[in-house]
Formats: structure tokens, C-alpha cells, sequence
């Protein structure tokens, strides 16, 4: 499993420097001189020229990735050119509330996608079955904006059930779980239905098994039959899903926290390429990427913990 | 050997057209899958005689603003589907944004589909260069679609040609693995190994045995691809990176009814649907197209 593992962070390395490379590649890409922009439209070219300095900007484009790869292992992603605070402090307040809204909308969406899944798998051609594979296409067709904007239009605006608007503080005070409710619930709508269509087709899968068959045999009910021998190895490849859809995942995220002014990492993200704040983008970008490679770590962590078979080898 | 050469070739030909008629009726008889490619027929075609069907110019402001749609109280024939917050009328303009979604959407997964099934399929052909052209696969694959559209718009600044390259560019990896499985299947089927002993070349080997019996279910799989492709770019498009105004986009018009949304919910909430529809047809009709022909590529 450690082999595994480390063969998985040796993999992510070159996709960190790839990602590196690209963002910084693609920020000299950029038209418009960010001395100016800091300087603002008064300044004088003296003026200009010394924060070019101060930034490095007049170095090589090699030379400033190398310095740029150097500040950052030193914790230094550069100021934001729009608030003039560092990356890393923006980033520092951003990266807890995206963390949260990712826990809690897991936290709801893949137990229910189970529950979902199984249950249409054990019912497997009834009305139940029907109603949950619809509903798990309909759920992989919304746009993740539209489910925001429904959300805030009725749970939010018409009943006033749950605010839309911020995040409310740590999610232990009523006030932080109250804010939380309606991101959690939009974000995690668009994780049911993969997860139910995963869970219902491994399930029935490993009912085919012969194992499932001689627990029956035995006399095992139908549910012990159900949640013993299917779930539990039909589980695996659910796990794998959720590592194969972070990334959907962090784009609903960006969506979810834009629409619902979640000071997260994505709405940093977005905020930044709109003014054309590239240190706080590439900043932004750097962190989802870095979530990106975490989630798939922590799921082949998990992967290795089900399937025996993986721990092994 | 010209002898031989067609007896190989009719093995890799020969029973494309009945499959293929079999194939569309099946579809056809599946309620479910008949009615999703009729919807997208119906879209391709509004979207494609947008100028043509259009009622009213879908740039031009009118005094008609946040009119509701005409089945609501003070809704009016003039305005079928209401007019936005500008008085813009929205149904010319859901049909000029139907336009510019289904284009992104399409050369995404074109551009992105050529490029990606030539190198899968490269790769299931010349077998010593394949564990180095996956392994770079891999390292793309997981290269998350988002990021990469953050990025390019990030350096190219909001507007629909980096969403497009950045679409394209995230569709390359996944095609060129499924287009690799595909062919790897392919290249194992004896008319291969018959083709070669008769003498073709490479180009015709790849071209007329191998391309041509993985073209269908690289299509599949691209059109599975479909769905996702234009939730994601219209969710960027949404953001205010994507698509930029006066240009109607499905989902810019969504951002732009949020303003309205406590007034006026239809500004936002039909172009949504809009696209709603549009994904979940082109989700059901790739669902069906897959399990008819193929399925063993059922998930």
C-alpha cells in the first residue's frame, strides 16, 4: 500500500510542475504589463520601472519561473496586485471554507447515492429502480448553476428556510451550519446520482458472485445477504468514482461558491481572472490543483483499506 | 494477393449495414432514446435557422422589460418566452444562444476527438511506442478539466475561443484512452494479421481495418462526452468567463437573469432549462446509442 502510495506521488509530481509551468507559461501570455496595473493610471515610468524591478518582472521569462518556483517553496506566492495582500494570506482564509463545503456535501450526497444505488439494485427492474436511475440522469444533465439559483429562489427566497448569502462562520455555530446548508445541498446534488448509478451496477454485479449465492444458501436474509456480502464489495469501485470525479467536484465547487458568495478558493479563483489578479490566480489555480492530487491520494488511501487485494500487492 | 485482399477486407466491412439499420431502429423503437433525438433535432434545427426563426432581434433592447413568458399574467403573444432585464425578447435570443452552446459544445469535442482518438489509436497500432504515449495520457487524465479552463482564460483572457481549446484539450486524454482500448481490440482481430500478409501498408493497415472499425465506438463515447462538455462550458461561460456580451450564451443568459431573480425567475431560469434539456437528451440519446452497439462499454 506505502508502494502504492508513493508511486502515486511520484505520478503527481509532474502534474504539479506541469501545472506550474503551464499557469506561469501562460501568465506571460497575457497582455497588459501587471507594473502598471499595480502603479495605477497616475504613475510615473520611474514609478513603473521600480515595481518591475521589485517584481522581477524585467528578468527572463526562465528566470522569473525559476525565481517563481524559489518563492514559492519558500511559502511566497507573490501579492495580489488588486488588494496588495499576499497570495498565501488570501489563500490561507480560503482554503477552510472550500474544505468545509466539499466535506458536507460528501458528507451527505455519497451515503445517500449508497443507500440510492442499493436500493434500486435490490428492486432491480421495479418502479423504484426506474425513478432512481431517472432521477440519477436527470441529476448528471443540471447545470450546477441552475440548481444554485433554484435553491436560492425557493429554500432561500420564497420560504426563507436557510440563508444564501456568505458563509456564517466555523461550522460547529448554528450560524455556520445554517449558511452551509443550501452550497452543501446544491454541490452534493450533482454527486447522487453517479454514485447511485455506480453502487447500483457494482452491486448487482457482485450479486452474481458465488459467494453472495452460498450466503443465501446458507439462510442468510435478504438484507444481511444485501449489505454484507454486496455493499461492502461494491463499494471499491464507488470510491474510485469519487476519486475520477474530483474534479467535477471542484468545478461544481467554483460554480457553487460564485453563485453563493462562498469565500472559498474557487470563487478567489474566478474573482482573480476577472480583474486579471495573476498572482492570485495562479495562486488559486495552484491550490484547486493541489486539492485535486489530495483527493486522489486520500481515495487510493481508501482503496487500499477496502480491497484486501490492493493492501497486498 | 489481390485475390486475397478482398477476402480480408470483407471481413472487416461486410456487416456494417445491416448492423446499422438494426441499430437505428432499436434506437427508434426506444421511446425514451426516440424522443431524446428528437429533441436535439429540433434544437440542432432552431439553433442552426436562428436567424431565420428569431422573432426579434436578440441584441435590441425593447421597452418590453422583464416581461414575463405569455402562459403568465401580463404576458403577451409578442414575447413568447418573455423579455430579459434589458427587454431583450428571450426567446430569439435562447435560440441564438442555443447556437453558440451547441458550437462550443461541438468543436470542443470534434477538435478534441480527432486529435485524441489519433493518438489512442496510434498508440494501439505501433505497440512500442504505446506505454510512453500513455503513460503522458495518464499525466493529462489527471489534468482536471476546470483548472485548465481557469487557466487559459486566466492568460487569454474571458471569451468563448479558450473555453473551446480549453474543452478540447480536457477531451484529448479521456479519447485517446478509450480509442486506444478500442483499437487494442481491433488490432487483435485475425483480419489484421491477414491485411499484413497481403502485403498493405502501415497507412492502409491503420486507415482501412483499423480507423474504420473503431470509428463507431469512438463516436460513442464522444457523444457521451457531449453532455458533459456543455454543462462545463456553459458553466464557464456563466462565471463571466466564457462567452462574452453582446453574444447570447444559454449560460450567460442564466447569469444575467440572476439579478432578476426574485422579479422576474424566468430570465434565469429558461435559458437553464434550455440547456437542461439539451444535456439530458444528449445524455439519454448517448446512453442508448452505447448499449445498442456496444455493451460492453456499459458502465
Amino acid at each position: 500500500m506505502i508502494a502504492q502510495l508513493a508511486n502515486r506521488i511520484a505520478l503527481s509530481i509532474p502534474v504539479l510542475l506541469g501545472v506550474l509551468a503551464l499557469g506561469f507559461a501562460l501568465l506571460q501570455l497575457v497582455p497588459g504589463d501587471p507594473a502598471i496595473v499595480l502603479a495605477g493610471p497616475t504613475a510615473t515610468e520611474e514609478v513603473v520601472q521600480a515595481i518591475r524591478v521589485e517584481m522581477g518582472l524585467d528578468k527572463s521569462v526562465p528566470h522569473q519561473f525559476v525565481l517563481y518556483l524559489g518563492r514559492l517553496l519558500e511559502g511566497d506566492l507573490g501579492r495580489s496586485l488588486i488588494s496588495n495582500k499576499t497570495v498565501a494570506s488570501e489563500l490561507g482564509a480560503a482554503i477552510g471554507p472550500t474544505a468545509e463545503l466539499m466535506v458536507a456535501c460528501l458528507a451527505w450526497s455519497i451515503p445517500l447515492g449508497i443507500l440510492l444505488g442499493t436500493v434500486a439494485a435490490s428492486l432491480r427492474g421495479g418502479v423504484i429502480d426506474r425513478l432512481v436511475m431517472a432521477f440519477s440522469v436527470a441529476g448528471v444533465s443540471l447545470p450546477i448553476f441552475f440548481i444554485c439559483l433554484l435553491m436560492i429562489q425557493y429554500l432561500g427566497v420564497e420560504w426563507r428556510l436557510f440563508p444564501f448569502l456568505g458563509r456564517g462562520g466555523p461550522l460547529w455555530t448554528a450560524e455556520g451550519l445554517d449558511h452551509i446548508v443550501l452550497p452543501a445541498l446544491s454541490l452534493g446534488l450533482i454527486f447522487v446520482g453517479p454514485v447511485a448509478r455506480m453502487t447500483r451496477s457494482s452491486v448487482l454485479e457482485v450479486l452474481k458472485l458465488d459467494h453472495v449465492r452460498t450466503a443465501r444458501a446458507k439462510g442468510l436474509s435478504e438484507t444481511a445477504v444485501l449489505v454484507r456480502h454486496g455493499l461492502r464489495n461494491a463499494l471499491i469501485p464507488v470510491v474510485t468514482l469519487v476519486g475520477l470525479q474530483a474534479g467535477y467536484l471542484l468545478g461544481g465547487a467554483v460554480v457553487t461558491e460564485s453563485v453563493f458568495s462562498w469565500p472559498g478558493v474557487g470563487r478567489l479563483a474566478v474573482g482573480a481572472i476577472l480583474s486579471s489578479d495573476f498572482p492570485l490566480a495562479q495562486g488559486a489555480i495552484l491550490t484547486l490543483a493541489m486539492a485535486f492530487i489530495v483527493i486522489n491520494l486520500i481515495v487510493d488511501a481508501a482503496y487500499a483499506a477496502l480491497d484486501p487485494r490492493v493492501r497486498g500487492a | 494477393m489481390s485475390l486475397a485482399e478482398p477476402a480480408a477486407g470483407a471481413l472487416a466491412e461486410d456487416a456494417a449495414p445491416p448492423a446499422r439499420r438494426r441499430l437505428w431502429l432499436r434506437l427508434l423503437t426506444d421511446p425514451g432514446a426516440a424522443l431524446a433525438l428528437l429533441i436535439l433535432l429540433v434544437v440542432v434545427l432552431g439553433a442552426v435557422f436562428a436567424p431565420l426563426l428569431a422573432p426579434h432581434d436578440p441584441y435590441a433592447a425593447s421597452r418590453a422589460v422583464m416581461q414575463p413568458p405569455v402562459w403568465a399574467d401580463r404576458g403577451d403573444w409578442t414575447h413568447i418566452l418573455g423579455a430579459d432585464g434589458q427587454g431583450r425578447d428571450i426567446l430569439s435570443r435562447a435560440l441564438y444562444g442555443a447556437r453558440l452552446t451547441l458550437l462550443i459544445g461541438v468543436v470542443s469535442v470534434a477538435l478534441g476527438g480527432v486529435v485524441g482518438s489519433a493518438i489512442g489509436l496510434l498508440s494501439a497500432f505501433y505497440s512500442r511506442i504505446d506505454p510512453y504515449i500513455m503513460r503522458v495520457v495518464d499525466m493529462l487524465l489527471s489534468f482536471p478539466a476546470i483548472l485548465l479552463g481557469l487557466a487559459l482564460v486566466a492568460a487569454l483572457g474571458p471569451g468563448a475561443t479558450p473555453v473551446i481549446i480549453a474543452l478540447a484539450i480536457a477531451t484529448v486524454p479521456d479519447c485517446a484512452r478509450i480509442a486506444r482500448s478500442i483499437g487494442v481490440g481491433v488490432m487483435a482481430q485475425e483480419f489484421m494479421e491477414a491485411g499484413r500478409a497481403v502485403g498493405l501498408s502501415d497507412w492502409a493497415l491503420f486507415r482501412r481495418y483499423l480507423l474504420r472499425n473503431c470509428i463507431s465506438s469512438i463516436m460513442i463515447f464522444m457523444s457521451l462526452r457531449f453532455g458533459q462538455v456543455i454543462l462545463l462550458g456553459s458553466a464557464l461561460s456563466f462565471l463571466g468567463l466564457g462567452a462574452r456580451p453582446p453574444a447570447a450564451e444559454l449560460g450567460m443568459m442564466a447569469a444575467q437573469g440572476r439579478d432578476f431573480l426574485l422579479f422576474a425567475p424566468h430570465i434565469a431560469v429558461i435559458p437553464s432549462a434550455m440547456i437542461f434539456v439539451i444535456v439530458l437528451a444528449a445524455n439519454v440519446a448517448g446512453d442508448a446509442l452505447r448499449d445498442a452497439l456496444d455493451p460492453r462499454l456499459r458502465a
